[in-house]
């Protein structure tokens, strides 16, 4: 989908969103610290903050009101109408004419004759987002879809949501304050400061520019079962054995071990040779960039010193398989 | 005549209550002020504004008088005078349980595809009518004690315009009176602390059914 946005929204408490960006992506991520104007630009799309020129795939709709745009809104909070069941929020929309799969495929099937009131945030969260699926939208607009929930249920709904993404074909547009979502679901990202655009490009860069705890995610191609390759390097992984073609993967910098020498008795799955490329502080530790392939390593300032690292150096990458963890498919 | 001030006003204070707390037009402050008017006017210069605008040497007051609707010293002219005096706190009280409608739950109905007024009609009115029937209750209440406006728009024609307070009224100078006075202070007493008390009791039993914050 082809976004074209030129906001200027003010906000009574003298914030002012100004952006102009122009971006082809199946989905958009929005990223940037709290007060950075990503929920505002979200209204601005949907049709709720006025001031906002909005065209999608060349279609203007900055004049469409809110209720004609067909985007499919999530906010923060899992917002559903407390007088209504959740049939009846999930069928609100006058485009939703049947329930179809989805509420089975959201795992609400059971919940359907409830009233909001008895139901857990966790699904209280996937009936809105039902609600948004059955409405129809040419476009989704989630507002931190998965705040609130615990990590192993976080990254169950952020898989769900991937799949049920990329089967009806929705595009979305995605505000997250956690790289692991915005690069596991989206393709483009924009990092917002102070009302303004900082940063735009593929999530991967994006995010790999700004995040604070850092992370390493990269694609990879799956050659068999849990093994992947990356660059010249083959990995073996914690993936599913079901993923193949090219994946997303995440490890953080942390997980990942340095050594002077091959270890020879070892648990790691994964060790081999590269090069240091550069090495820089990042708070009390160094970050140690694995030239070759797109990794980077967290290690102490002693491990440094005692290891001689410096540009050039070679050292053995330590990885454990399950330190290396599956995001979702790659996009095409 | 109570009822029917109540009946009568309640579509207009849910309109002005609505355009009050949902739209942001610059005319607001001057329709609240307005609307507070005859809450603070003392009651008998109500009463005779409303005696000039439906006078029946009035254009409004001629015409009533024709299509059979004579407000002056007729019952209507009770209910109008209710319905004026109650018109406030009707206002007041329906603005107050609109403004505890979340309004980003407005916003998702619209992004649903609901506009304007079906979203009026399917979130804001069901997750507000109890507020609304509270405020037609204390109004109701405020109406049913109308003294002033009421005797001088309607005047005092037992069996047609005579309401509670003007029934005591009458009764002070009227020998043997006292005992039907205290009758019908029961009678008043009784009605406004039934109505106060529902109008509480509603609220708090909407607020527990959705549990909503407020």
């Amino acid at each position: 989908m082809k976004f074209e946005i030129q906001a200027r929204v003010e906000r009574p408490a003298g914030f002012v969103l100004d952006i102009t960006e122009q971006c082809e992506a199946e989905s958009l991520g929005l990223v940037g610290p709290s007060g950075s104007g990503k929920s505002t630009l979200l209204d601005a799309i949907a049709g709720a903050a006025p001031g906002a020129r909005v065209a999608l795939d060349g279609i203007d709709h900055s004049s469409t009101p809110m209720e004609e745009r067909a985007m499919g809104y999530v906010t923060q909070e899992p917002l559903l109408f407390p007088h209504l069941t959740v049939r009846d929020n999930l069928l609100y929309s006058p485009r939703a004419a049947s329930l179809g799969e989805i509420p089975e495929a959201l795992g609400i099937a059971h919940l359907l004759d409830r009233m909001p009131r008895h139901l857990s945030g966790g699904e209280r969260r996937r009936a809105a987002l039902a609600r948004a699926f059955l409405s129809r939208p040419r476009l989704l607009l989630l507002d931190e879809p998965f705040g609130g929930l615990d990590e192993p249920r976080r990254r169950e709904a952020m898989s769900l949501l991937s799949h049920i993404r990329r089967t009806y074909r929705i595009p979305m547009v995605l505000v997250s304050h956690l790289a692991d979502e915005v690069i596991g679901l989206t393709d483009w990202a924009i990092r917002l400061e102070d009302g303004k655009a900082a940063a735009r490009g593929p999530s991967l860069s994006v995010l790999r520019a700004h995040e604070t705890r850092i992370d390493n995610y990269f694609s990879a191609a799956v050659i068999s079962p849990g093994r992947v390759r990356l660059g010249l390097v083959e990995l073996a992984t914690g993936i599913p054995e079901s993923a193949r073609g090219e994946v997303r993967l995440a490890c953080y910098a942390h997980d990942i071990l340095l050594a002077n020498q091959r270890p020879a008795e070892i648990s790691a799955r994964n060790v081999f040779p590269c090069v240091v490329r550069s090495s820089a502080p990042a708070g009390s530790s160094v970050l140690v960039d694995l030239g070759e392939i797109p990794l980077r390593a967290l290690v102490t300032p002693q491990a440094v010193e005692s290891l001689s690292l410096k540009p050039g150096s070679a050292v053995f990458v330590v990885i454990k398989a399950t330190s290396i963890a599956y995001l979702g498919p790659a996009y095409s | 005549m109570g009822l029917a001030a109540t009946l009568l006003s309640l579509p207009c204070a849910v309109a002005v209550a609505w355009f009050l707390e949902r739209t942001r037009s610059p005319g607001r402050g001057i329709v609240q002020t307005l609307v507070m008017m005859p809450l603070v006017l003392p009651p008998v210069v109500v009463g005779y504004l409303l005696l000039r605008v439906f006078s029946p040497r009035g254009t409004l007051g001629r015409a009533l008088e024709i299509f059979g609707m004579p407000v002056a010293f007729h019952w209507l002219g009770a209910v109008a005078a209710a319905a004026v005096v109650g018109f406030p706190l009707f206002v007041m009280m329906s603005a107050l349980a609109m403004k505890g409608v979340d309004l980003r739950l407005e916003r998702i109905s619209r992004s649903l595809g609901r506009g304007a007024g079906a979203t009026f009609w399917r979130v804001t009115l069901p997750l507000s009518w109890p507020g609304i029937l509270g405020g037609a209750l204390i109004a109701f209440a405020r109406g049913l004690g109308e003294f002033g406006a009421t005797i001088i728009l309607a005047g005092r024609i037992p069996g047609e315009t005579q309401t509670i307070p003007l029934a005591i009224y009458a009764e002070l100078d009227s020998p043997g009176g006292e005992e039907r006075i205290w009758r019908l202070i029961l009678v008043s007493v009784g009605i406004c602390f039934l109505s106060v008390l529902a109008a509480r009791r509603l609220d708090r039993w909407h607020v527990r059914r959705l549990e909503m914050d407020r």
